[in-house]
């Protein structure tokens, strides 16, 4: 918790319009998306308004990217503490997984700014909305285990990361929707939890609608054995952190 | 009496070199394809998979309420023995045992963060150290009065200057309510003011039946804080017993190791016009024999040949004891008419004898030169003459308190009178 406090403080002190920054990164993304697929590529957002279509998944997405991109990094920032002092090791991604949740839950609030802008109202199926924040941690935390300790090891593994992160946005259902996935590459998006979160998102927040359940139950059971095997990885590595940092 | 800590047969094998890369990796498997012996001690990839062995079957036990010095060289394998027991890092065979709360002062402030406040800091670093908010409410005032940081606490840490840092960091540590606290020379940074402030706090925890393991090079720190000392020596426990004694017999050892490696060349770099110059500096014993170790009340007898290129008038040669640590303990000269001769040429020698030597165990260096008669220009100056040391077994003069530490051992003895003498005096 004094982690999560420390990074977030760290991260915007000394910077004029602190959070404020927090909510450039996607709202910037949404207007250029916006310009590109929806007046450009006239890319159909199933009747939404487009730049709402995108910003709710664009929150998700930089959660998810945010988190995992600094988290990898994360054991070797803290070096300092891996080494010098015990304490429980996944406290260290977690902090940074947990120092992004003020910038989803600012990112969030636009959100809801932009709704009354676009007049669209909010319905009862929003109410899925933090089911779908759930399983978003949970992938997310379950990776970064995975990725920060991998890098302790290998320091290949955070560029590798960094370059996934790149494509893995255009091959999720962000800019556009699953549905134009034509069917033989749709197994691919299926395999990866972030599509069914993202359109999860969206059927809460944007369509008022309820989720894909049998896509949402199969990346919740990836999601799940992800974060076992990455918990369990991460602790099994966690004895020789301070030996080859 | 409970145990705090225990060791059996605990090994520590860490792999040194670089760490293997994808790059060596195709390497070896192209100098495989092309029937090449593997080397992989190759200069040109270097050394991969080499093991250091930081401990080795090392066991000891370490009772409740004890105060522990850690000794030995660098590299012994002391800093690895704190990791084991502050669980930081993980014994490669053997078992490590730790009953209650490990706070570790390998490094003051590991955890605190340069952009946030003191106040912030106390709250992150006691996190770090276990303790709960409402814990740090508590103690928050005597942890910044202990680090004497009030006046700053609201300020970003990166203000504060390296001592300030440490001391904060050494408060919010010994407020942790750790039941053994491991100390790794940390003591070193900080004011002399605030290093025996946390001396002291370490001795008030021992007392209240906290256990202290301390690493530190400065014996007479862990002489004054621990009752046991282990010494440590290529990852083996080389000794563990009363701490008077291994300190001794360490610090004797070291000096002897230290001594006995010193080069018997004179520097070739050094001051003086050159007129004449010493040639060739000697420490012997009253038998004439070179030597580098004394013990107390000894006679030092610093044996100096020199050559002159020219014949000059009136030389004054000195010689000059300097204590390693804490400077210069007495000057002498040949400044009195017939200690040496009105004028000098060619080559000769000269003696200075230091009958009965009142000095304490530590280590000396001599200092040398030879000047004009005002003794105002210098022909010749050895900053670093030859070393030697006084170590502190057997005191050898009858009087001595070998107990008490200090610059000079000068005998002394106490009397006792049942009235005030003074007013007796008066009357």
């Amino acid at each position: 918790m004094n982690l999560t406090k420390r990074e977030v403080k760290g991260r915007y002190s000394q910077s004029f319009f602190g959070v404020a920054w927090a909510i450039a990164q996607p709202l910037a993304t949404m207007a250029v998306f916006t310009l590109v697929f929806s007046r450009l590529a006239k890319m159909d957002s199933n009747g939404a308004p487009y730049p709402l279509f995108a910003f709710a998944a664009l929150v998700p997405w930089f959660f998810f990217m945010n988190s995992v991109s600094s988290g990898t990094l994360s054991l070797i920032t803290y070096r300092n503490i891996v080494t010098k002092t015990y304490f429980p090791r996944e406290i260290i991604p977690l902090a940074q997984v947990c120092s992004r949740f003020i910038d989803f839950f600012a990112a969030a609030a636009l959100y809801v700014l932009l709704m009354s802008a676009y007049g669209v109202g909010v319905g009862v199926w929003s109410l899925m909305a933090p089911v779908f924040f759930l399983l978003l941690i949970l992938f997310t935390v379950g990776l970064t285990f995975a990725t920060s300790a991998m890098n302790v090891f290998y320091r290949d593994v955070n560029p590798v990361v960094q370059i996934a992160l790149q494509l893995w946005l255009y091959l999720t259902p962000v800019a556009y929707p699953l549905a134009v996935v034509p069917p033989r590459f749709r197994l691919f998006f299926v395999m990866n939890p972030l599509s069914a979160i993202v359109e999860g998102f969206r059927s809460a927040v944007v369509f008022n609608r309820a989720p894909d359940w049998p896509l949402t139950a199969i990346s919740a059971s990836i999601i799940a054995a992800v974060f076992v095997v990455a918990a369990y990885m991460f602790k099994r590595m966690d004895k020789y952190f301070a030996d080859v940092i | 009496m409970p145990l705090a800590i225990q060791l059996d047969q605990v090994t520590k094998r860490y792999r040194a070199g670089r760490s293997r890369t994808v790059v060596d990796l195709i390497g070896s498997n192209i100098d495989r394809w092309r029937g090449q012996a593997q080397d992989i001690h190759s200069p040109t990839r270097g050394r991969i998979d080499a093991t250091i062995w930081a401990l080795r079957d090392v066991s000891f036990d370490v009772p409740e309420a004890a105060g522990v010095g850690v000794i030995g060289r660098n590299g012994a394998g002391k800093t690895t023995l704190l990791k084991l027991i502050s669980r930081v890092t993980w014994p490669t065979s053997g078992r490590v045992r730790v009953a209650g709360r490990v706070v570790s002062l390998i490094e003051l402030g590991a955890g605190f963060h340069p952009e946030l406040t003191g106040r912030e800091n106390v709250y992150l670093g006691g996190g770090l150290f276990g303790l709960t908010r409402r814990d740090i409410d508590r103690q928050f005032d005597r942890i910044v009065e202990f680090a004497e940081v009030a006046k700053l606490i609201d300020t970003p840490m990166k203000r504060y200057s390296s001592g300030l840092y440490a001391r904060l960091g050494f408060s919010v540590a010994i407020h942790a309510n750790p039941d053994i606290v491991l100390v790794d020379e940390v003591l070193a940074v900080g004011d002399a003011a605030f290093r025996r402030r946390a001396l002291e706090a370490l001795r008030q925890l021992m007392t209240e039946g906290k256990t202290v393991l301390f690493i530190s090079h400065d014996m007479w720190n862990v002489r004054r804080l621990c009752d046991q000392v282990l010494w440590m020596e290529e990852g083996r426990v080389r000794a563990y017993g009363a701490a008077a004694e291994i300190a001794e017999r360490y610090m004797s050892e070291v000096n002897v190791l230290a001594l006995a490696n010193q080069s018997t060349a004179l520097q070739s770099h050094r001051g003086g016009t050159g007129e004449i110059r010493y040639t060739n500096v000697e420490i012997v014993d009253t038998a004439g024999r070179a030597s580098v170790l004394f013990v107390p009340g000894d006679t030092l007898v610093v044996r100096a040949a020199y050559r002159a290129d020219r014949p000059v008038a009136r030389p004054v040669f000195q010689v000059a004891i300097i204590d390693v640590d804490t400077g210069l303990v007495i000057t002498t000269a040949t400044s009195r008419p017939g200690d040496a001769p009105d004028r000098v040429e060619a080559s000769g020698s000269i003696e200075c004898c230091f009958p009965r030597m009142p000095l304490r165990p530590r280590q000396y260096i001599l200092r040398l030169a030879i000047t004009d008669s005002d003794q105002l220009a210098s022909y010749d100056l050895v900053s670093a003459g030859p070393r030697f040391a006084v170590s502190g077994q057997g005191t050898g003069v009858e009087g001595l308190a070998d107990e008490e530490d200090g610059l000079v051992s000068l005998p002394f003895e106490f009397v006792h009178h049942a009235r005030d003498v003074r007013a007796v005096h008066q009357a």
